[in-house]
């Protein structure tokens, strides 16, 4: 059974646990699945958002290599006028300027910067300095203020980063990218980093179907200067929160390449990455790879991971405690229900064989072990005596004092039966106020009146109740087996009958049934 | 028209290739004037899928495109997985079975039935590193950013050059060639339109133009095979 108590609820609680284990695994994995979708999509948008924006941006300059492909390149104005009419600080925050170069052979060196010289410009230069086949020189900057006052002739081609980007521009003849650069209008040395977006412009009626022609009939080239960090800033929407972004150029990860980093991804550089989500994304932007590095911080996980995993394992581990301990208590229950009911049987058997008052054995175990005793007395061939009692005139007791006072008398009385006898004797209450005893294993006949006249005297001992004290007295008639008979019956009627002559004898006495037919007869049992 | 940037099938640095081809033939034949784009792949189904754009080539099928685009046949090809060798990747299990090993795809791209199975079961494993373009995953390549990329025949003069071909191995999906073919926009394009357009393709095929363009850019045994499926 005690294996049994333990076995059980642990099982329960195994499997509980287990079925727990399960439960929570399987939320934890949907959970993952949830965070990882919801991440990827704001990979997919942020990369989206910035594909839109440099279409935008590519419309612009769409724009403005129409404009010169009507007005022709040297129209300053017309550029002028078409930045002032687009309003590009407040629409087009991500632009630092707009301007034109020009495909500068060398032979034509001298007669350009002449030519430019006397636009005004009068400290003109083809910058960086030095002999070439080709020039290509920014001839001019809009919107003309503030930094982009910075001097003009820098020649782009001269720089590889911008020479590959405006090749590109010129074989595709679509808008291209540079790589990370340093804008010219920046002189500090740690510029913000940046690049160029390149048009190409070609010769006013000159065929430009092929790759052939567009390099025979170039003229230069429309570009759009970003600073990255201004770029960013002018997409529509933001991150979600959680989430940080690094921008490389290109797909090298390492931080001279980086373009761009948000607020939040410094911050994440500093803690470990384990259980991060994280994901690089290669955007192919205007002909040029941008590396976008997305991972998520602590904070996009309490936002969008729905947490149900930590709410199973706890619910369970808590309801797989409560079943087990039910299975326990229901278990060991059994056993107590068990114990109570062996107790209460114990006490109804108890209940039904003794008498309620006095405690003293009652008719029904009386006379089961005066049956006992008759036969082992005769397979001994022994003596023993049934004693019959009667008080006195106890029905005056109950008369004059209540039926509350006799009852206390009967229990004293009781009291000095049981004092009164062997411990191998045994006395039982029969009626109101009958007693009797039953005496096993006597050596004399007459050891049982001795007996009987020690109770007879033990019962006039004063008794006192409620600051009184009553007299008492009793009859009592003897009974010996087998002189007196060798059954129930007749044992029972000659101490009935002994009873009744000492009661006819003055009461206060013990006697024998001498006669040979008792007056009256009483059974034990069965009345 | 919009074309993507893809091998043998586009290169806007030189403004020809296979997908170039068909267009100047579609147009010659059609009689129509067709304003071709470039963009990205994902640019170019979510515009059909609108509607804003009418056609663009070398698409394949599956049940969602299906519901917007209509498809004009002409060549079909199989799918490659293309590993680094230091991946130690012999067949498609070793790929998908070590955790450490990252896929480059360009997005939204599909492909055969068992590449597709990758590709999702590595999108849910965040296994997966998406480009808009095929050139940045050769670069990644090489960086070891991803350990493998799905290529198909009109990559094969990129993987032939010798740092690449040094590096890497290739292992075929075991599917049959999926079909390629013209993208039409069932919102742009008229069903009467879209006949039209798949019996152009059709005599494309028949008369062999297709084949000699193909042959341009493949050996003749394999233009045959895509072409002729």
């Amino acid at each position: 059974m005690g294996v049994r108590t333990i076995f059980l609820p642990l099982l329960i609680l195994v499997v509980a646990l287990g079925i727990t284990w399960l439960a929570w695994n399987h939320e934890h994995q949907v959970s993952r699945v949830g965070l990882r979708s919801q991440f990827d999509s704001s990979l997919r948008e942020a990369a989206s958002r910035i594909e839109q924006r440099m279409a935008a941006y590519e419309q612009i300059l769409r724009g403005v290599q129409g404009l010169l492909a009507t007005t022709g390149m040297f129209d300053r104005s017309a550029l002028r006028d078409y930045v002032n009419t687009i309003q590009l600080d407040t629409n087009y925050a991500g632009i630092q300027a707009i301007g034109v170069v020009e495909l500068v052979p060398s032979q034509r060196k001298d007669g350009h910067i002449s030519a430019m010289r006397r636009l005004g410009f009068v400290d003109y230069e083809i910058h960086p300095e030095g002999p070439r086949d080709v020039y290509a020189p920014i001839i001019q900057r809009e919107p003309y203020f503030g930094r982009n006052r910075a001097r003009l002739g820098f020649d782009p081609w001269s720089d590889p980063v911008r020479r590959l980007a405006m090749e590109k521009a010129r074989d595709s003849s679509m808008a291209a990218l540079s790589g990370k650069v340093r804008l010219t209008i920046d002189a500090e040395v740690d510029a913000p980093p940046s690049f160029v977006m390149y048009l190409p412009l070609f010769a006013q009626g000159q065929p430009h179907g092929s790759v052939t022609q567009r390099r025979a009939h170039l003229a230069g080239w429309v570009y759009i200067a970003f600073r990255m960090s201004d770029f960013m800033a002018s997409l529509y929407g933001t991150l979600p929160q959680g989430l940080t972004l690094a921008i490389f150029d290109d797909v090298d990860l390492s931080e001279a390449a980086l373009l761009y980093r948000s607020a939040e991804d410094s911050a994440r550089r500093q803690r470990p990455a384990e259980d991060l989500l994280t994901a690089n994304e290669y955007l192919v932007a205007a002909g040029h790879t941008w590396t976008l590095s997305m991972s998520t911080l602590p904070e996009f996980e309490t936002r969008f991971g729905h947490d149900a995993a930590s709410v199973i394992a706890m619910a369970g581990t808590g309801l797989s405690l409560l079943v087990a301990l039910l299975a326990w208590m229901m278990v060991t229950g059994r056993v107590r229900v068990q114990r109570l009911a062996a107790a209460m049987t114990e006490e109804l058997r108890h209940l039904a064989q003794h008498d309620s008052l006095t405690g003293l054995p009652n008719r029904a175990l009386f006379s089961d072990r005066l049956n006992h005793e008759l036969v082992r007395a005769k397979r001994h061939g022994e003596h023993f005596a049934l004693i019959f009692l009667d008080l006195d005139n106890f029905k005056l007791i109950n008369d004059n004092f209540g039926h509350a006072v006799g009852d206390l008398v009967l229990q004293q009385i009781a009291l000095r039966l049981r004092d009164s006898i062997r411990a191998s004797d045994t006395v039982g209450r029969i009626g109101g106020d009958e007693f009797v005893v039953l005496m096993p294993e006597l050596p004399e006949s007459n050891d049982a009146l001795g007996l009987a006249e020690k109770i007879r005297q033990a019962v006039r001992q004063p008794i006192a109740i409620d600051d009184r004290e009553l007299v008492m007295s009793c009859s009592l008639g003897v009974a010996i087996y087998p002189d007196d008979g060798t059954d129930e019956i007749a044992l029972t009627k000659n101490a009935d009958t002994a009873m009744y002559q000492a009661k006819e004898n003055g009461r206060d006495s013990v006697r024998r049934n001498t006669s040979d037919k008792p007056t009256s007869a009483r059974v034990l049992t069965g009345s | 028209m919009a074309l993507h940037d893809h091998g043998l099938l586009y290169s806007a640095d030189t403004d020809s290739g296979i997908d170039k081809d068909v267009v100047d033939e579609l147009i010659r034949r059609s009689g129509c004037k067709i304003t071709v784009n470039v963009m990205p792949r994902a640019r170019i189904w979510q515009l059909i899928e609108s509607g804003a754009l009418d056609f663009s080539l070398s698409g394949i099928s599956n049940g969602e495109r299906s519901k917007f685009a209509s498809f004009a046949w002409y060549f079909s090809n199989k799918y490659y997985l293309l590993v680094r060798k230091d991946s130690e990747v012999h067949s498609l299990a070793d790929f998908s079975g070590n955790n450490r090993l990252r896929l480059g795809v360009i997005r939204s791209f599909r492909y055969s039935d068992s590449a597709n199975q990758l590709v999702d079961r590595l999108q849910e494993a965040g296994r997966i590193s998406q480009s808009s373009g095929l050139a940045p995953l050769y670069q990644a390549l090489m960086l070891n950013q991803i350990q493998g990329m799905i290529i198909e025949p009109f990559d094969y003069p990129t993987v032939e050059e010798n740092k690449i071909r040094e590096r890497t191995a290739i292992i075929e999906f075991n599917d049959p060639a999926v079909p390629h073919g013209l993208i039409m926009s069932k919102k742009a394009l008229p069903l009467d339109e879209q006949e039209k357009w798949r019996a152009l393709v059709q005599e494309m095929r028949s008369d062999g133009t297709l084949r000699r363009i193909f042959e341009k850019y493949f050996q003749p045994a394999l233009a045959a095979a895509m072409v002729g499926y």
